[in-house]
């Protein structure tokens, strides 16, 4: 007897995913869209770059929409979420992305950095979670997915108030996953490690002081990686299609870690 | 300019911070006993009160620690007094119920600025000023709801999480500089059935049982914890987290309780 073969397709499925005009979250884009999913991709201020996703999106052959929207403010959560339905008809698919980075050590921030960062990273989350649950719940169905990081278990040392958001954000994912179970939607969160992205706001990760690389740092660096590489956007869009799947329905909660390995060395 | 040790407990109206005023008196520490503006003032003022009568050296503030001035503000005061702070004890601690679908988001901040921006700022500007004595410490008390969901105070928990990632970091960074930070992740005490009371987990159903020893903790455990993360004998140990909460978050199997 034949084993039933059965692809993990997101045919008919509409996905908002936040902060998708580049990086991780355009990855993320492109690979729902690759299996079906018609997709509203959310940036701030990066319209051009959006409009690029979108054109990657529709070479995808799935449909999908650009959607400006600031995370960090309500009142605009609200509004894209119910463009979105206007436009889309539903929503299956949460995608929380959108996330800041100043790199700044400790000392360094000031009081509005650190409001800034928690309003975007942490509270954004949150805003985009509590407007899409009542479109869930509706449907008795939805699949949220939040980006946290290894920096939610293991510090950064170069942004603190990055790390906390993170710390944060692994709370609100457990919190939602048991609140939200009773309606059908699951709540589960990747951890990335480095992955090669665009340019992000704020100042360049200071991994190794440019006077300081030398061929023994080199060495080094590549040696924090067991599979000989760092990840690319998709490695993180291919969970995200898994978690969004029908496959995926008992999982929640849950933290899947996609660092090469890394935080293990 | 004082020889002895010098401890600001960030919120000790609560019991807590109490408990941990009086245990760190008992070993001759002076103290800085700080009660968030409102009721918590005349806690803090009965309690600096008697530790004095009992002839411990006690500086009462009443300060938010909700902005850079105010904590640094605070900061000089004690140094002016002092000459130096040697340790910092965090412990705010509100518990404020709401459900992550509803609770506005205005909370959510109030929340996360009370029990971990609070943390956040002290750490940094204290964290100065250890480091220019090459020598400090400070202890955050947190919650076993850095890691386990309440099912019914889902803020809480969010600023117990963001407050875990501060003591790591501030472990690697202000490490370096001779200051330890580490956290307690405080299990539960007598009451947190009803703090914690919850449609949706059953955490806190016959909590005291669920603690093998069927034992709940108490403020002093905190206490006797706080003074030796304080100490030398911790000189190890930086960037802990220590769950102290007799094994609660262990239990599995109900039958198996000890009642």
């Amino acid at each position: 007897m034949k084993a039933e073969v059965k692809d993990v397709s997101l045919r008919g499925k509409v996905a908002l995913v936040t902060g998708a005009a580049a990086g991780i979250g355009r990855g993320v884009a492109i690979e729902l869209a690759r299996q079906g999913a018609r997709v509203a991709i959310n940036d701030v201020d990066r319209a051009d770059a959006a409009h690029i996703t979108l054109q990657m999106v529709r070479e995808a052959s799935a449909d999908g929409g650009i959607i400006q929207a600031d995370v960090a403010q309500p009142e605009q959560v609200q509004a894209m979420v119910e463009e979105v339905v206007r436009r889309l008809g539903r929503i299956d698919i949460l995608v929380n992305n959108a996330a800041i980075q100043p790199n700044l050590g400790l000392m360094d921030y000031d009081d509005a950095w650190f409001d800034h960062v928690m309003s975007v990273n942490l509270l954004g989350y949150l805003n985009c979670i509590q407007a899409v649950v009542p479109v869930m719940k509706g449907q008795r169905q939805g699949r949220i997915v939040c980006m946290s990081s290894v920096h939610a278990k293991r510090p950064t040392d170069f942004d603190t108030v990055y790390a906390m958001s993170k710390g944060g954000i692994k709370m609100l994912v457990r919190e939602s996953a048991i609140e939200l179970a009773q309606y059908g939607i699951t709540v589960n969160m990747i951890e990335p490690g480095a992955v090669q992205v665009g340019r992000k706001i704020g100042n360049p990760r200071p991994i190794v002081p440019p006077d300081r690389v030398t061929e023994e740092s080199r060495r080094r660096g590549a040696r924090k990686f067991p599979l000989g590489r760092v990840g690319v956007p998709s490695d993180i869009g291919h969970i995200v299609c898994f978690l969004a799947s029908d496959e995926a329905e008992f999982i929640t909660g849950a933290a899947i870690r996609a660092d090469g390995g890394s935080m293990l060395l | 300019m004082t020889n002895r040790r010098v401890a600001l407990i960030s919120d000790a109206s609560q019991a807590f911070g109490i408990a941990t005023a009086k245990r760190l008196a008992q070993e001759g520490v002076t103290l800085v006993l700080n009660g968030p503006p409102g009721p918590s003032e005349q806690v803090v003022a009965n309690l600096a009160q008697t530790l004095q009568d009992e002839g411990h050296e006690v500086l009462v503030a009443t300060s938010d620690l909700g902005d850079t001035e105010t904590v640094a503000s605070l900061c000089n005061d004690v140094v002016t007094r002092y000459g130096r702070i040697d340790l910092y004890v965090h412990t705010h601690n509100r518990i404020d119920r709401g459900a992550v679908a509803s609770l506005p988001h205005v909370l959510v901040r109030d929340a996360l600025n009370f029990n971990a921006k609070t943390a956040f700022l002290c750490t940094q500007v204290l964290g100065r000023q250890m480091a220019k004595q090459g020598a400090g410490c400070m202890v955050y008390v947190g919650s076993i709801h850095g890691e386990k969901p309440t099912g019914c105070a889902f803020s809480y928990a969010l600023a117990q999480g963001a407050l875990q990632m501060l003591c790591k970091e501030a472990a690697l960074e202000l490490g370096r500089l001779g200051v330890r930070v580490n956290l307690i992740a405080m299990g539960p005490v007598e009451g947190d059935d009803q703090q914690f009371y919850s449609d949706i987990s059953d955490l806190y159903l016959d909590y005291q049982y669920k603690v093998p020893s069927a034992t709940l903790g108490t403020a002093d455990d905190v206490a006797e914890a706080v003074a030796w993360m304080a100490s030398d004998a911790a000189k190890y140990l930086n960037g802990a987290i220590i769950r102290l909460d007799g094994g609660f978050l262990l239990h599995y199997m109900d039958h198996k309780m000890k009642r």
